[in-house]
């Protein structure tokens, strides 16, 4: 279990900041077609998003398993991405080519640009998941040093 | 050589964060400082592939529906960006990795110095 | 032409790579059999690639549908195509081989070795197939993350050598995005055809030959050239045995092979070897290096240690085939590379066995295999042969290709080189068989060493069978190579 910090301050600006990146991870993960953005940054983000408060109000035992299961979240996103990829391969056109993906009524622009979002959003997933798994892990062994 | 340092003084400065990398890399005992000089021997040549991408009085290479279309020299070169995208994921990559490494042989040796790890490996 | 051939050469690994974790959660047994099961699909689909590119020409596919230059596409042609079929039936042995050894070695954690090594072979997969080059560098770095965690699972000294490799590793990936930066900074695009197209007009910028020289230094630390092979001997000695095959007959060979598509398909000929003279430069430090790798190994009392300075040394045989600048010579080059990755698997399936059997980790504590280990030990007897060159083994077939390369180029430096390093290499080779046939018997209180495992005996067998046979018929995979993969210019 990680103390939580002693700081009133550092309280304050987590509880103040962690739902604005959220909502700006978010952001840049839908507008990544027309601005910066696109889901590796909505990625790193989100797990900042999700780290931030663990670092300024600790964690119990209890909630340390959300942590050890977010790796399959991480395996959620991959299977997004690749199988919005390997859908078209499989269907007669080529990986990624989104204008083959079978959503009917749509034409060949629309379907590529929900495409790219989809496997944003996969790529979103993964990376937010990787992230805080890594330091899940980094942590982990931490606590065992201080046992 | 003012030439350069008066009209290129990116690369001046992407051979510099170069050179001090691969010294912090060869010359430091720590581990972790190793890994430092690593990551700034990698965003040196992210730098590097950036500073190709940009052109004078350029703008963002996006087409947008309700301005004019303009002539193609005139938005800014997006490959290079998107190219180092995928080199940051890979080098985030790596210093994951070799974090794990070095939390791993701090846990069995109990040092960070490379010479100490040496001395005890013997 | 186009085909789908190339995506899902890709995807079989790949998505066995991410299925195992899933499989393996419910019961640990099932990890084995999709990684096997998966390779010997990849290996069947990589010889129809292979068959079809050999007689309908090199197949692309592209990605997104986009055309190239402006799109990403992979080929099969008939080099990629060879070294995508050699990757695929030595992986699937290694991975066989090492069944038992995962086991008693990383404690039963199959998982992470199994989804690791298909993700490496997915990762040589990418490479090898790649058309352009930053394609390359990320499936580069992909495949020596995965060999980075392989080598360092077991702790301690194997971590340390680890970590070493990784720091040269990077060093050497970061200089060969470098060397691709000045390449596009030159001319403008990353895809292999339109940069062929592209070169010949600007082959005195000093940005293209500082572009060279980077991918040149990038992809030597890779590969384990001479004087950048440092972390190569660390590595090889304190990885587990469980993938020491893996690692020692595929992971250093792509590099090779992405420098060869470099300066034959992207550069030309004419290129490399007159208008920059980058081929002769490496053919003397090719030919340094297996003088002085042969000669390192001699000295070893580790026998992998002294496998590891042979690698070094053979891939210094294979930089002067290439860099010899005939058709014969690059000919015996790549089929001494597929000779080698044979060579290399059952050579160090046989220290992963002796280690395993009888905790012989020194030369001299070969002396345990005697008589007790037959599968074992002819199987190093039919390697060693392999690697001194000795008939009708396919060392023999490579070294003599490459001596005919040789003297057709009429560079004699490099026909002495061939010879000296063959004589070196009969040294230290011979030096185990005297300790394992010709000294006197050991006492009777010696205990009885049982034979190895099945799987181990089995691959090491095929390994063996795939020496002899591959030295048999030489000449059909020669012709082959003539046939389809020589690049124009020679």
């Amino acid at each position: 279990m990680i103390r939580p910090h002693d700081s009133v301050i550092v309280h304050t600006l987590a509880r103040v900041f962690t739902p604005i990146i959220q909502l700006f991870a978010l952001y840049v993960l839908i507008h990544g077609h027309d601005s910066p953005g696109g889901g590796f940054q909505a990625g790193t983000l989100f797990a900042a998003s999700v780290i931030l408060p663990v670092i300024a109000f600790g964690i119990q035992g209890s909630l340390a398993v959300l942590e050890r299961r977010a790796i399959i979240l991480g395996a959620v996103g991959i299977l997004l991405y690749a199988g919005i990829g390997l859908l078209p391969l499989i269907l007669g056109g080529e990986f990624l080519n989104y204008g083959e993906l079978p959503i009917p009524g749509m034409e060949t622009s629309t379907r590529r640009h929900w495409g790219i979002l989809g496997i944003e959003t996969g790529v979103t997933l993964t990376v937010a998941a990787t992230a805080v798994s890594i330091y899940y892990s980094l942590r982990e062994r931490g606590e065992e040093e201080e046992k | 050589m003012t030439d350069i340092l008066l009209y290129r003084p990116h690369f001046v400065a992407f051979i510099i964060l170069f050179l001090l990398g691969m010294y912090i890399m060869v010359v430091c005992l720590n581990l972790v400082k190793k890994l430092i000089g690593m990551y700034i021997m990698q965003t040196s040549i992210i730098l590097f592939f950036i500073t190709l991408a940009v052109k004078e009085e350029g703008t963002i290479p996006i087409l947008m529906p309700s301005a004019l279309a303009l002539p193609p020299e005139a938005y800014a070169n997006p490959l290079p960006h998107v190219l180092m995208l995928t080199a940051i994921v890979v080098g985030v990559s790596t210093l994951g990795v070799s974090l794990a490494m070095v939390i791993a042989l701090y846990r069995k040796y109990d040092t960070l110095e490379e010479d100490q790890i040496l001395e005890k490996i013997q | 032409m186009t085909s789908s051939l190339p995506g899902f050469l890709f995807a079989i690994p790949f998505f066995a790579a991410i299925a195992i974790p899933v499989a393996g959660f419910t019961n640990q047994k099932l990890c084995r059999p999709v990684a096997l099961g998966a390779l010997v699909l990849l290996s069947i689909v990589s010889v129809i690639g292979l068959s079809k590119a050999v007689s309908h020409g090199p197949l692309s596919h592209e990605f997104g549908g986009w055309a190239p230059p402006i799109g990403i596409e992979w080929v099969i042609d008939g080099l990629s195509g060879i070294l995508m079929v050699a990757i695929s039936i030595v992986s699937l042995i290694a991975l066989v081989q090492a069944g038992p050894l995962v086991k008693k070695e990383l404690s039963g954690r199959l998982i992470p070795f199994y989804s690791l090594s298909l993700l490496l072979i997915a990762a040589l997969g990418g490479m090898v197939l790649a058309g352009d080059l930053f394609n390359l560098f990320v499936f580069l770095e992909i495949g020596s993350l995965a060999s980075y965690v392989l080598v360092g699972v077991t702790g301690g000294r194997s971590l340390l050598s680890a970590f070493r490799y990784l720091i040269l590793g990077t060093i050497g990936a970061s200089l060969y995005l470098l060397g691709v930066g000045y390449f596009y900074a030159a001319t403008g695009t990353l895809n292999m055809v339109d940069m062929a197209q592209q070169l010949p007009g600007l082959l005195d910028s000093r940005a293209i030959l500082t572009g060279l020289l980077f991918i040149v230094l990038g992809l030597s630390i890779k590969m384990g050239l001479f004087p950048l092979h440092g972390w190569l001997p660390d590595a090889y000695t304190y990885a587990p045995n469980s993938t020491t095959p893996l690692l020692a007959s595929v992971v250093t060979k792509v590099p090779l092979y992405a420098f060869v598509r470099i300066a034959f398909w992207v550069f030309g000929m004419d290129a490399v070897s007159v208008q920059i003279p980058v081929l002769m430069v490496l053919g003397w430090i090719g030919a340094v290096a297996a003088i002085v790798g042969a000669y390192l190994a001699i000295w070893q009392e580790n026998f992998k240690r002294m496998l590891a300075y042979s690698s070094v040394s053979s891939m210094g045989l294979f930089v002067l085939g290439f860099s010899l600048g005939t058709e014969t010579g690059f000919a015996g080059g790549l089929f001494y590379v597929l000779a080698d990755t044979l060579m290399k698997a059952a050579l160090f399936g046989v220290a992963g066995a002796a280690v395993y059997q009888c905790d012989a980790n020194t030369v001299a504590d070969f002396v345990r295999l005697r008589r007790n280990m037959p599968w074992v030990s002819i199987a190093l007897l039919v390697s060693a042969l392999s690697m001194v060159g000795i008939p009708p083994t396919a060392g023999f077939f490579g070294k003599w290709y490459l001596v005919v390369g040789a003297l057709e180029a009429e560079k004699y430096f490099a026909v002495a080189t061939i010879l000296i390093t063959s004589m070196l290499t009969a040294l230290y080779f011979f030096r185990m068989f005297q300790h394992m046939w010709a000294e006197e018997p050991l006492p009777l209180t010696e205990p009885r060493v049982l034979e190895t495992p099945f799987p181990i005996r089995m691959s090491l067998g095929i390994l063996t069978f795939g020496i002899m046979a591959l030295g048999l018929g030489s000449d059909f995979v020669v012709g082959l190579i003539f046939e389809s993969v020589i690049p124009e210019g020679f």
